[in-house]
């Protein structure tokens, strides 16, 4: 708002019109210099706070975090260091012994293969189902299909403590599951305490964020390019598959990439769900950090995560600009 | 659940690009129509799954919240109580958690709105060089995985002494609304049309008037949703508190991972539920807004 | 506006004074139900605006005969002096002269990216020009913000307040200027009566019809009673029946309170109809600033004269008194603007259609024959060049006739060539 009352208020230029038209070009254009760097400063001012706040309790905690898996325990690790019971120190050059010493670890190489194996079925299963249900939807368009729309967004609206600790009881041997099947005279082992569990609570949890996505991607798919399709002969499936899949990709890559980082970085699910041991990095890193007393082998696991995360983030900054070599053909 | 479902964009209802609804209305041969029903018990069946797998969860954690004796493998409890809601609002510690926790997330969220809604109308309403740097980079916060973000934050709080201190909490809390409370409020700031603007300053309306008159007015409800949407996100955090509180700070959702070995099930299910009714409540509040689609178009950065 | 100058002779526009609606129910009787006044002018040759008269209150409003005549300095309502804009690098607006009467209404006709939204909205005040200078009433506003200006603005998109009521939007900047309540409701239910919005006082904007909110954003300018209405496509979200009516009540209404008006759009019929005179602009200069009849007869330049009304444009120099056509053969026309220059440009109702060797016609074929209701289109092949012609008369398809012109105009380098 500043912006415009900071403009040049200087009214009238006196004098003949021709010359003073002149003077007011060239004071204007000054004017108008000026005016532009009050703005930029402005604008930079009001801007500052959020981005300082980013830059301070995340931009430095990962530089200082990466540099303390690297071996650099002084200056802002120090006092981590001081309570930890045992790090490992460089000489001046940077080391990657933390990693070395984690990747040994039979534990560490347990937990990092479920992180894996739970983000690439969460992010499979979460985007298939979503996909169902968002086309189920779109083509049936009946009342069911929109409730049914409806029931997959409800764990958005519920703590993720709680829905993980609802799927942990669920899933028990004295819990629905457990039932079920001891009623039926079935053996079956309950899925908490299980990889399979920490599954399931991931599904649940990220599927709401990728109906929504996904559900208003595909209803952007203008009726008549499917008429059309339909018109040249595409069977429904074909219809869907050469048009609506391909029209709804960029919104399908953004859920694939948040439900990965989401899934990468949780730890509530696993930890309520999950095993004690081995689970997700997630839960191993607050272990080995509070627990186990080793914050720099915790760091060495978050540089790891974070690696994992820029291969996925990868996948979003090439749907944006998808997105926006699209939308310029548009327009 | 109705409630939940009238909000969904009612753009499919009036789709008729279904082939199987356009061909209702001619002859079927015999084989078309076994398909047909075959598909139908195919498609009740997964819905059925579906809302099972969402929903039996929390119906089960509903029953368990009421229930005086139920052993396995029943699918029902023996018998029914209210007894565990009184057991649970006598415990000191847990009416305490939930105070501290609606103490620490209008805080944290009264912070990020001083902090962030400058920034949003700056980044919404004006264009500087750098612009689309501080959006992504913003953004960017979100990119990493939260644990592995939660325990460097940690290790940076021991060096600022403010580990397990309520500013530890409030700053983590913080961080998780930051992208919230620029993004939504800079596109509602963005989406009011210039020309509205310039109508009011044309009726001879000053830049602050026309902000307040105008401007802001029309930006309400998009502070609104952000707002709410920071409040629980703050007020559901979980993770990050656990690992910075050790110890004296326990909020309600920290106290839930620890709950359930210090308390009986059905305790459990009667804090959870509690914990549970402010989300419900204030995000049935937004739905139109999240359902509505616009979620959806925050996670696009223009 | 309250910072504007009082003391001008246009006594209702003036602030001071505290009845401002009163005017309104002596001028509605002085108005004669003339909404067509201004498009009786467009038949009337040479003569002056004869659609400023009968509205206007003010006896001095009228430019007198052409034109380009000189306004007397007293008369004059508007003045654009050298002015030049120039957006990313571009020269939107190319040191532009206009004066406007008072209480006259000129249109700035062109195609889009002319310059005329962006010189409007230098009077406005919402852009700043970068040289030149910009008066009105004789007072210069040239760089002074948008609500230190006595103009208001209608915007295309009408820009209504969604969260404002009807009458709420009409108020809203007589109550930034601290009027009382009263004075407040006073002036809002004349703007609402002159409009015919009574009943629509307490809608919201989203409620109500297209042209209503378009009324109503003319009503909230209005009501600022301002010195310089500005009016930036007004009509063109409205469809092609409700664009008539609503001109008309436009014009009806600025020629009952005499506001001087700048009124952009890019619809010749809607300029030649509504405008005292018109400004057709081109890369950011007027090509021609004339009454609509003026301007439809002699265009001076082929811009002007391709852009107003339709044409046949024979791109060859004249020859013997008349077009030479493709095959060499030199179709006569009685009157040309001029004997030397490189296009020879003939309006269609120029072309006459006679029966097959009639006297001084040359002989055509009948291609196409397109009805236009109260006249034919018909489409000629005339010694290997094709012309158009409306006309009453009822050739058929691949008949033979004779063909004649009346006027032609003579452009040399795209400008008229003028004996």
């Amino acid at each position: 708002m500043t912006v415009l009352t900071s403009q040049d208020t200087s009214p009238s230029p006196a004098g003949p019109s021709g010359s003073a038209g002149d003077g007011a070009g060239g004071r204007n254009g000054a004017g108008t210099g000026a005016r532009r760097l009050r703005r930029i400063g402005f604008s930079a001012l009001m801007v500052s706070p959020p981005v300082l706040v980013v830059l301070v309790f995340v931009g430095i905690p990962v530089v200082t975090g990466i540099a303390y898996a690297l071996g650099y325990t002084g200056g802002p690790n120090e006092m981590a260091t001081m309570l930890s019971n045992s790090v490992l120190r460089n000489n001046g050059a940077p080391t990657l012994d933390v990693f070395a010493k984690i990747f040994d670890d039979p534990l560490f190489l347990k937990g990092f293969w479920i992180t894996i194996t739970v983000t690439v079925v969460t992010v499979v299963v979460v985007t298939v189902l979503a996909w169902g249900i968002a086309l189920y939807a779109r083509l049936s368009g009946s009342r069911w299909s929109r409730i049914l729309t409806g029931i997959a967004v409800v764990p958005m609206f519920i703590p993720v403590v709680i829905g993980a600790y609802a799927i942990r009881n669920f899933y028990l041997g004295s819990g629905f599951w457990g039932s079920v099947w001891q009623l039926l005279g079935v053996q079956m082992d309950p899925l908490s305490y299980h990889t399979s569990g920490v599954i399931i609570g991931q599904i649940w949890t990220s599927l709401p964020f990728a109906v929504l996505l996904i559900s208003s991607g595909v209803a952007a798919v203008p009726d008549a390019l499917i008429h059309a399709a339909r018109d040249a002969g595409a069977s429904m499936a074909r219809a869907v598959w050469s048009v609506m899949v391909p029209m709804a990709t960029v919104p399908t890559v953004i859920v694939a990439t948040f439900t990965g980082v989401g899934v990468l970085g949780s730890f509530t699910v696993p930890f309520m769900i999950g095993a004690t041991s081995p689970t997700m990095l997630g839960v191993q890193m607050v272990t080995t950090y509070n627990a186990y007393g080793l914050p720099q082998d915790a760091q060495a696991m978050a540089v790891v995560l974070f690696l994992m995360a820029i291969l996925i983030g990868w996948g979003y900054v090439w749907a944006q600009a998808r997105q926006a070599r699209s939308s310029a053909v548009m327009n | 659940m109705t409630t939940v479902s009238a909000g969904i964009p009612s753009g499919p209802a009036t789709v008729d690009t279904d082939g199987e609804l356009a061909d209702d209305t001619r002859q079927l041969t015999p084989a078309e129509r076994r398909r047909r029903m075959l598909w139908k018990v195919l498609g009740a069946l997964a819905s059925a799954v579906l809302v099972l797998f969402i929903v039996g969860p929390l119906i089960w954690l509903a029953l368990a919240a009421f229930s005086d004796q139920w052993t396995a493998p029943r699918l029902l409890p023996q018998s029914w109580t209210l007894d565990w809601w009184k057991t649970v609002l006598d415990q000191p510690e847990l009416v305490e958690s939930f105070w501290r926790s609606l103490q620490f997330a209008l805080i944290a969220t009264a912070v990020s709105a001083a902090i962030c809604l400058p920034a949003a109308y700056a980044l919404g309403r004006t264009k500087f060089p750098g612009r689309r740097v501080v959006l992504i980079g913003l953004f960017a916060t979100n990119a990493f995985p939260k644990m592995g973000l939660y325990t460097s934050i940690a290790t940076l709080f021991y060096a600022m002494n403010l580990m397990n201190t309520g500013t530890a909490i409030v700053i983590v809390q913080l961080l998780g609304t930051i992208v919230t409370m620029v993004w939504i409020p800079a596109a509602a700031f963005a989406s009011v049309p210039p020309s509205l603007l310039e109508a009011a300053r044309d009726a001879g309306a000053g830049p602050l008037r026309t902000f307040f008159s105008i401007t802001l007015r029309q930006a309400i409800p998009g502070i609104a949703v952000a707002l709410i949407l920071a409040f629980l996100a703050c007020f559901d955090e979980a993770q990050g508190t656990y690992l910075v509180k050790p110890g004296s700070y326990s909020t309600m959702p920290t106290m839930m991972y620890t709950l359930v070995e210090n308390y009986p099930a059905q305790a459990a299910a009667v804090f959870a539920i509690a914990l549970t009714i402010p989300s419900v409540l204030l995000l049935l509040a937004v739905r139109k807004y999240i359902l509505g689609g616009h979620l959806a178009e925050g996670f696009q950065i223009k | 506006m309250s910072t504007g100058p009082t003391g001008t002779d246009s006594a209702e526009l003036s602030t001071d004074q505290p009845a401002a609606p009163s005017p309104a129910p002596n001028t509605r009787t002085a108005a004669p139900a003339t909404g067509s006044g201004s498009t009786g002018s467009t038949g009337a040759t040479g003569s002056g605006p004869s659609g400023a008269a009968p509205g206007a209150v003010q006896a001095d409003v009228a430019p007198t005969a052409g034109g380009n005549a000189e306004i007397p300095a007293g008369a004059e309502g508007l003045r654009l002096s050298r002015i030049s804009k120039i957006l990313g690098g571009r020269t939107i607006v190319d040191t532009l002269d206009l004066t406007v009467a008072k209480g006259e209404l000129v249109c700035l006709l062109g195609p889009s990216g002319c310059g005329k939204t962006t010189t409007l909205r230098m009077i406005g005040g919402f852009l700043q020009p970068d040289k030149g200078r910009l008066t009105i009433n004789g007072k210069d506003f040239t760089f002074a913000k948008p609500e230190h200006r006595p103009t208001a603005m209608v915007f295309q998109n009408y820009a209504l307040w969604p969260h404002m009521t009807v009458a709420k939007n009409i108020g809203f900047g007589l109550k930034v200027r601290k009027l009382s309540a009263a004075a407040i409701r006073e002036k809002v239910d004349w703007a609402l009566d002159l409009l015919s919005l009574t009943h629509h006082r307490d809608s919201m904007p989203a409620r109500i019809s297209g042209g209503e909110q378009q009324r109503v954003a003319l009503a909230r300018a209005l009501v600022l009673e301002p010195e310089v209405l500005l009016m930036d496509e007004p009509l063109s979200n409205l469809d092609a029946k409700l664009r008539v009516s609503v001109r008309e009540t436009i014009r009806e209404i600025q020629q009952r309170l005499g506001i001087t008006t700048v009124f952009v759009t890019h619809d010749q019929e809607e300029a030649l109809s509504i405008a005292d005179r018109v400004a057709v602009m081109n890369n950011g200069k007027i090509e021609q600033l004339d009454v609509p009849a003026e301007l439809y007869r002699l265009p001076r330049t082929s811009f002007v004269a391709g852009f107003v009304g339709s044409m046949n444009t024979l791109d060859v120099a004249p020859r013997d008194g008349g077009v030479p056509l493709a095959d060499g053969t030199v179709l006569p026309c009685e009157r040309m603007s001029g004997d030397a220059g490189d296009a020879v440009w003939i309006r269609p109702e120029d072309l006459v259609i006679e029966p097959e060797g009639a006297p001084g016609s040359t002989r055509a074929v009948v291609l196409r024959v397109i009805p236009r209701g109260h006249y034919r289109e018909v489409l000629l092949q005339c010694h290997g060049t094709t012309l158009r012609s409306f006309t009453d008369t009822e050739p058929e398809a691949e008949q033979a006739v004779g063909v004649r012109a009346t006027d032609a105009l003579v452009y040399a380098d795209g400008v008229l060539v003028q004996q």
